[in-house]
């Protein structure tokens, strides 16, 4: 486990680890809890028990684009449900699920805290705000062409 | 002269292409050594972004909605006043701006402007004082926690000074989870440095040692500031004291809202499942890794220095008999002017929404304050002072401050449904009330939206409520009842449509309501039927409701609105 | 250590510091509900059942988590708290999945714990098999050959091989081996005394549980043998009735129930001097008149339950009855019509104004009197009966289906001109029977005697139980309303309020709507076929009154008792969820939402792990984890989702049966061994 090297094997740096080895992998597997478990001297179930509480950690390999449909208020009732929908119908995936050639994965997040720009998605961390479906289909374009290329 | 332009990057502002509009700027006038170009935060006019300042020496002006191109950047460089932005008087007459008089004024990463604008003298005058002293003083401003509850910082503060232990641990709780609330995020990204400072007042104030900010995971550019802000912190040795060094950390939730509850936090810090416990103890009693430890948050923390700047009595004259200072609202929903205020406590709830905020008297229903724990408070209601007291006795809570308003064309029901949601979701699953209930609830809520509710549902969701408020541990299952009990308080009406006539008054609920095209008002122009994604519009202009998934996209596009959403059954008329 | 002075409950109570209200409650006998404190585990406080009222806040509190604080005026018991706990057990059981008992034995009016006896039966303990049967019904050797078996509708072997377990007939057999040497414990008798009208199954029934709780009974019957429909209204090839003298012989043996036989109330009695002699009066007296077809010329037919009592009378013997219709469609018309088989070379016709798919005769019934070559007209009904020349002739008129009436039934409709006419020897008129409700007992509008249906009181001292308060019904259902009738009036003599059982019960389904997976199946489901009685042949069959069919064997017993696939919960006896929900009244169907659907895992030689079960109290985790020192068990996920789970899911270890802490504390067999069921 080179990326969490730099941790104090403390507990209270557990979350901290995981959070390292996702941003590395992109997602956290069996063998990755396990070597978690083994760096701070916690039994593994009790790993898979804290990860399995945070919504933030992935137990999947996710798309090269992570897409965040944020449904905080403001974007709920500025339709995000609809947002959500467009992308469903565009990349023919659900929540939490990743399409075929691993571009895209989609889930839907509270609040991204920008609110005033309702509605918006985050797509690695980058926020798009005030969607309709043109901008938000063109902005999925312009990625699916950047993976191409 | 031009001497400074000034971006707003906070999140908001990069969302709506303020980054576009930096990277265009440092091209074009890579070359005018004269003009510096800054990074700044937020000043709270959200609606306005990507917005940019431009100093000169005989003042500042703004310009909105700024766009990447030649022709703005031509209005800017000649400071062209027919295209500078006014700032209205309503909003500009009633916002008091104490604790976000920086944001977005300074460079958030740059120690030395927050220096230059008095930043850190307050705890400098406060390392000269006693810490019984501190607590006083803040005992004096009245001033109460900005994260929900509204306990008084300085009572909370003087029972963890009182405590004789060798390691005191300060938290500062930045797990801004309530959607539609981004008030601490807009603190941490646009002036970290006040954050810290409160932080080490009441650090001096308690006696602490470790101080940590625990914040959302899905607030990077807050973390990047906040660290950035910590490392000058200790290049500068300003966290020093009487050479003992009071360490100060960020530490990233992951993602589970119950984490701001504070003995859930401790427990997320400590490196476990979220899950709060049983009070007493108390975490200035046992928190975090069983040292005394005192949570407050990011609001409250910034708004220290401001008291020791200005003194605590001066403090305390701004605002009502039992709420002090300013409050800061995030403005969002069915408004004009979307963004973050900062208001005296004590100020309308009509003046908020109405005047400041740009909504249509008329056109709006109700606000949602305090998020999921919050509730709904209805129009009629708007001239209640907002303060922690009134609101309360209104079925809904300061919370932290967002404010979400509710325009006529949104259902209630659907309202209440989606803030039940949200906490089912993130209930931790510990209590039963709290686990189950809020499912069992949301269930009966799913069947009154979807037109299969029955008044005997309207009764359960009445009885269950309250029980879930009173079993459960802490506070998110103690709120969590809360829209749909101030939503069946003073809404009633709405649910009764949806259970007895079958019909959301609002036209919002999909599941109760079909598409009409107006063929009289239609000419015919195939926009709908080419944008139609399920291909529901036959070519004689009628929609086939069984195939219409009603996402509206026909309504947005008809130029000559033609079409519009009508009660379930009434599309003959 | 300092003393604190608290009150629970309104009684002044002393406590050392630092304990929690529970704690003090528990020590000063004040009942406190809980599903997740555990004196050895530290704190959880998730099940809130233990939940108090802190009287000067009138907040709720639960009390195995709060110290206590000198002055606390705690409420532990009261209608509120009642309520609350209440709905956290609603909550918890609507969540909850499991069988808190077979469908088979919820089927059975009697409530036989069925599961338990078929498992005495598969380890050849027969004797045992019959204890289990008695404790609900008194009389297995006439039932295991008469019963409709509600039980066998229900049963869950139907998924694996469509074909019930042939429970009723492992009770013939336990009962035929072992009734005669089969006495149950008996309490000294007591002075009070109970006087029972009618000796069929309900009255013999209430006598037997009187008996057992050393009640004396006398039965009175104003025929001249006891034994009511087991004797007079079942013929001879169902039920010989030398096995039924043998059964009854029994009651005898036991001492304390007196039969009197010939002796008519209104006639030979009086229900006012027998409320008077004795401290309570049955009225158990049946259901005995035949009904009416208001049809011109019915004095002409015979009525069914007549026919029936005249053969038996005769000693299952008479006349040749020739050319002979049954009206009706029930199992009395059955048994009318194949009795008539036996007794006439010509044809027996049994008509009926529905369909055969609403017959409501017991498809056995109806099977074997086509076996036995009963002609059926269905949709047919009489209008007029007259004699010409000897003959009677019946005119009938074609019936087509109409609308559901009150029963839900497509009721039938006459087709106008349909009219035809038949010639018969004998008609026979089966279409059902009424009540004769002594004078002064108020009745319903079916003429059925009125009773309070909690408690089959009646008026006065007198209660009522069996066909004469439910109208004909199976014998069964007598059995399982005598029993509760005599817990009601020993009750009653204790001047205690009766209260019915209240047993809940959470289901995984019919076995309709179930696959095999969704089974918890313990044992690997034997593969065998449904064990059939040996029947004497058809020729044989329509030409005697003999037992059609003979009783199993005992090796084919055991082998059928295997195939129960034991589809309860294993862990119901111990259930703490079950036993409060009980206790607070809760109700499964309370609350209707999504139950998560766990797999439960077999994977461990030992141990059963069924998260379905699971109410998240964290003891098993806790006790693993402080207690035993290992870390094998974590809750996964969060909110509603929120499960217990193994390190990626993996099986227990093996040596985790050198332990089974966490199965000990389990409350609710979430974790149990597999052995409770073998």
């Amino acid at each position: 486990m080179e990326v969490i090297k730099s941790l104090e094997k403390d507990r209270s740096n557990l979350i901290k680890a995981i959070q390292m080895v996702q941003e590395e992998y992109g997602y956290i597997s069996d063998k990755s809890i396990e070597n978690i478990s083994e760096y701070f001297g916690i039994p593994t179930v009790e790993v898979e028990g804290v990860l399995s509480f945070y919504a933030q950690f992935k137990r999947t390999a996710p798309g090269e684009y992570k897409i965040a449909v944020c449904d905080g208020t403001a974007c709920h009732i500025k339709g995000s449900s609809r947002v959500k929908n467009w992308l469903v119908e565009d990349l023919g995936i659900d929540d939490g699920e990743t399409t075929e050639d691993g571009l895209f994965s989609m889930e839907t997040v509270a609040c991204l805290g920008c609110c005033s720009l309702a509605p918006v998605v985050s797509i690695n961390g980058k926020v798009y705000g005030k969607l309709d479906r043109e901008k938000l289909l063109k902005i999925i374009d312009d990625y699916r062409n950047r993976g191409e290329n | 002269m031009i001497e400074r332009i000034k971006v707003g990057m906070a999140s908001c502002g990069i969302a709506a292409g303020a980054d576009e509009v930096k990277d265009f700027l440092d091209q074009k006038l890579k070359d005018r050594e004269d003009i510096e170009i800054l990074e700044v935060g937020c000043i709270g006019h959200c609606y306005a972004e990507p917005l940019v300042e431009v100093e000169t020496e005989s003042g500042s002006v703004f310009f909105e909605n700024v766009e990447p191109t030649e022709e703005y950047l031509d209005k800017i460089l000649e400071i062209d006043k027919e295209s500078t932005m006014s700032f209205r008087d309503e909003r500009t007459g009633r916002e008091h701006l104490k604790v976000t008089k920086l944001a977005g004024r300074i460079d958030p990463v740059s120690l030395q402007e927050y220096i230059e604008n008095g930043g850190y003298e307050s705890l400098k005058k406060v390392a000269k004082m006693s810490p019984d002293k501190i607590v006083e003083e803040v005992k004096t401003s009245g001033l109460r926690g900005r994260g929900g509850g509204g306990f008084p910082t300085g009572l909370k503060w003087s029972f963890l000074a009182s405590k004789e232990a060798d390691k005191k641990i300060l938290i500062c709780n930045a797990d801004e989870g309530d959607p539609g609330a981004f008030m601490d995020r807009s603190m941490m990204e646009s002036v970290p440095h006040q954050v810290i400072e409160g932080m080490l007042i009441a650090a001096l104030a308690t006696g602490s040692n470790e101080l940590f900010i625990y914040a959302r995971a899905e607030y990077p550019l807050a973390v990047k500031n906040m660290n950035i802000a910590i490392e000058q912190v200790y290049d500068s040795d300003i966290n020093v004291f009487d050479g003992e060094t009071i360490d100060v950390t960020v530490k990233e939730g992951a993602g589970a809202f119950v984490c701001g509850e504070e003995t859930a936090m401790i427990h997320s810090l400590e490196g476990n499942r979220g899950n709060p416990r049983y009070r007493p103890p108390y975490p200035t009693d046992e928190g975090y890794k069983g040292h005394p430890t005192l949570i407050n948050n990011v609001e409250t923390f910034a708004n220290v220095p401001i008291i020791f700047e200005e003194g605590g009595e001066k403090y305390a004259e701004l605002g009502t008999e039992n709420s002090k200072g300013t409050k800061l609202f995030a403005l969002a929903g069915d408004l004009k002017y979307a963004g973050l205020v900062e208001v005296p406590m004590g100020l309308t709830i009509g003046e908020v929404v109405y005047d400041m905020g740009g909504a249509e008297r008329g056109e709006v229903k109700a606000v949602q304050i305090g998020g999921p724990s919050g509730g709904c408070i209805p129009a009629k209601h708007f001239d209640v002072p907002i303060d922690y007291d009134s609101l309360e006795s209104l079925g809904a809570i300061m919370g932290s401050g967002g404010l979400i308003v509710i325009g006529s064309g949104r259902c209630m029901v659907e309202t209440a449904r989606y803030f039940l949601e949200f906490t089912t979701k993130e209930s931790c699953g510990k209590c039963t009330f709290c686990r189950i209930g809020t499912k069992r609830m949301l269930e009966t809520l799913e069947r009154i939206t979807s037109g299969e509710g029955t008044l005997e549902d309207i009764d359960f969701l009445e009885d269950l409520g309250p029980k879930v408020i009173d079993a459960s541990l802490c506070g998110l299952g103690q709120t969590a009842p809360n829209p749909v009990l101030s939503t069946l308080r003073y809404f009633k009406d709405e649910y009764l449509a949806h259970v007895e006539d079958k019909h959301c008054p609002a036209l919002q609920c999909n599941d109760l309501v079909d598409i009409y095209l107006d063929q009289e008002i239609c000419i015919e122009c195939g926009q709908c039927i080419k944008n139609c994604p399920v291909d529901a519009i036959s070519d004689d202009f009628v929609v086939d409701n069984e195939t219409c998934t009603r996402c509206n996209t026909c309504i947005e596009v008809c130029p000559v609105d033609a079409i519009s959403r009508v009660k379930r059954g009434d599309t003959n008329e | 250590m300092s003393k604190v002075n608290i009150k629970i409950d309104g009684k002044e109570i002393e406590a050392k510091e630092g304990q929690t209200i529970l704690e003090v409650a528990e020590e000063n006998g004040i009942e406190i509900p809980t599903l997740c404190y555990h004196e050895q585990l530290s704190q959880t406080t998730s099940c809130y059942l233990c939940m108090v009222k802190d009287k000067k806040s009138g907040n709720y509190i639960p009390s195995c988590s709060s110290d206590i604080a000198d002055g606390m005026d705690i409420e532990a018991t009261s209608d509120d708290i009642f309520e609350m706990r209440k709905t956290t057990l609603d909550l918890l059981l609507s969540e909850h999945s499991g069988d808190c008992e077979a469908p088979c034995t919820l089927a059975c009016p009697a409530g036989i714990q069925i599961e338990e006896y078929l498992r005495a039966a598969r380890k050849g303990d027969f004797l045992e098999t019959l204890k289990i049967i008695k404790e609900k019904l008194p009389l297995p050797m006439s039932i295991g050959r008469i019963c409709p078996r509600f039980c066998e509708e229900d049963c869950r072997r139907n998924v694996i091989d469509e074909e019930a377990v042939n429970i009723n007939d492992v009770k013939r057999y336990a009962a035929d081996l072992h009734y005669e040497d089969y006495l149950e414990e008996l309490p000294e008798l007591t002075d009070e005394k109970v006087a029972i009208v009618g000796a069929g199954p309900a009255g013999y029934t209430a006598a037997y549980y009187l008996r057992l709780k050393g009640i004396r009974s006398d039965l009175y019957d104003k025929m001249p043998e006891p034994g009511g429909m087991l004797r007079y209204g079942i013929p001879e090839y169902r039920l010989p009735k030398d096995i039924l003298d043998t059964e009854l012989a029994h009651f005898d043996k036991m001492g304390g129930i007196e039969v009197n036989c010939n002796q008519e109330l209104g006639k030979d009695i009086e229900l006012e001097q027998l409320k008077k002699d004795y401290d309570s009066v049955l009225l158990a007296i049946g259901s005995w008149s035949s009904r009416s077809m208001h049809t011109e010329g019915e004095e002409l037919a015979v009525g069914g339950i007549d026919y029936l009592e005249d053969l038996a009378l005769n000693g299952w013997s008479g006349k040749d009855p020739g050319k002979t219709i049954i009206i009706g469609g029930g199992n009395t018309a059955m048994d009318c019509a194949r009795s008539a088989v036996r007794l006439t070379d010509d044809s027996v016709n049994v008509f009926y104004r529905r369909t055969e798919l609403q017959m409501p005769a017991d498809d056995i019934e109806f099977e074997e009197a086509k076996e036995e070559e009963v002609n059926f007209k269905f949709l047919t009904q009489p209008v007029e009966l007259r004699e010409e020349n000897g003959k009677n002739i019946l005119t009938c008129i074609k019936m087509e289906l109409g609308e559901k009436d009150a029963s839900g039934r497509r009721k039938p409709i006459p087709i106008d001109g349909s009219e035809f006419e038949v010639e018969a020897d004998t008609v026979i008129a089966a279409i059902g029977q009424n009540t004769e409700a002594p004078e002064g007992v108020p009745t319903n509008r079916w003429d059925d005697i009125e009773v309070n249906e909690e408690n089959y009181h009646v008026q006065d001292n007198i209660f009522s139980a069996g066909d004469c308060v439910t109208g004909p019904a199976t014998v069964v259902e007598a059995i399982g309303a005598g029993r509760q009738t005599a817990e009601s009036i020993a009750a009653y003599l204790e001047g205690k309020e009766y209260e019915r059982d209240y047993i809940i019960n959470v289901s995984r389904g019919h076995w309709q709507s179930l696959t095999e997976d969704e089974l918890v199946l313990i044992n690997e489901p034997v593969e065998r076929e449904r064990a059939h009685l040996e029947y004497i042949s058809d020729d044989k069959r329509i030409n005697t009154f003999a037992e059609t069919n003979k009783t199993l064997t005992e090796q084919e017993v055991i082998e059928e008792a295997e195939r129960c696939i034991e589809c309860s919960c294993s862990y119901k006896e111990d259930c703490q969820l079950k036993d409060y929900s009980e206790e607070y009244k809760a109700h499964p169907e309370a609350m209707v939402g999504e139950k998560v659907l766990f797999d439960y895992d077999m994977r461990h030689p030992e141990i059963i792990r069924d998260p379905g079960k699971c109410v998240r109290c964290e003891a098993c985790i806790k006790v693993c984890k402080e207690i035993v020192n290992e870390y094998l068990l974590e809750f996964k996920d969060r909110g509603y989702y929120t499960n217990v789970g193994t390190e990626f899911g993996k099986p227990l270890p093996t040596d985790c049966t050198e332990c089974g802490e966490c199965i000990d504390i389990c409350p609710v067999g979430a974790l149990d061994w597999k052995s409770t069921k073998r």
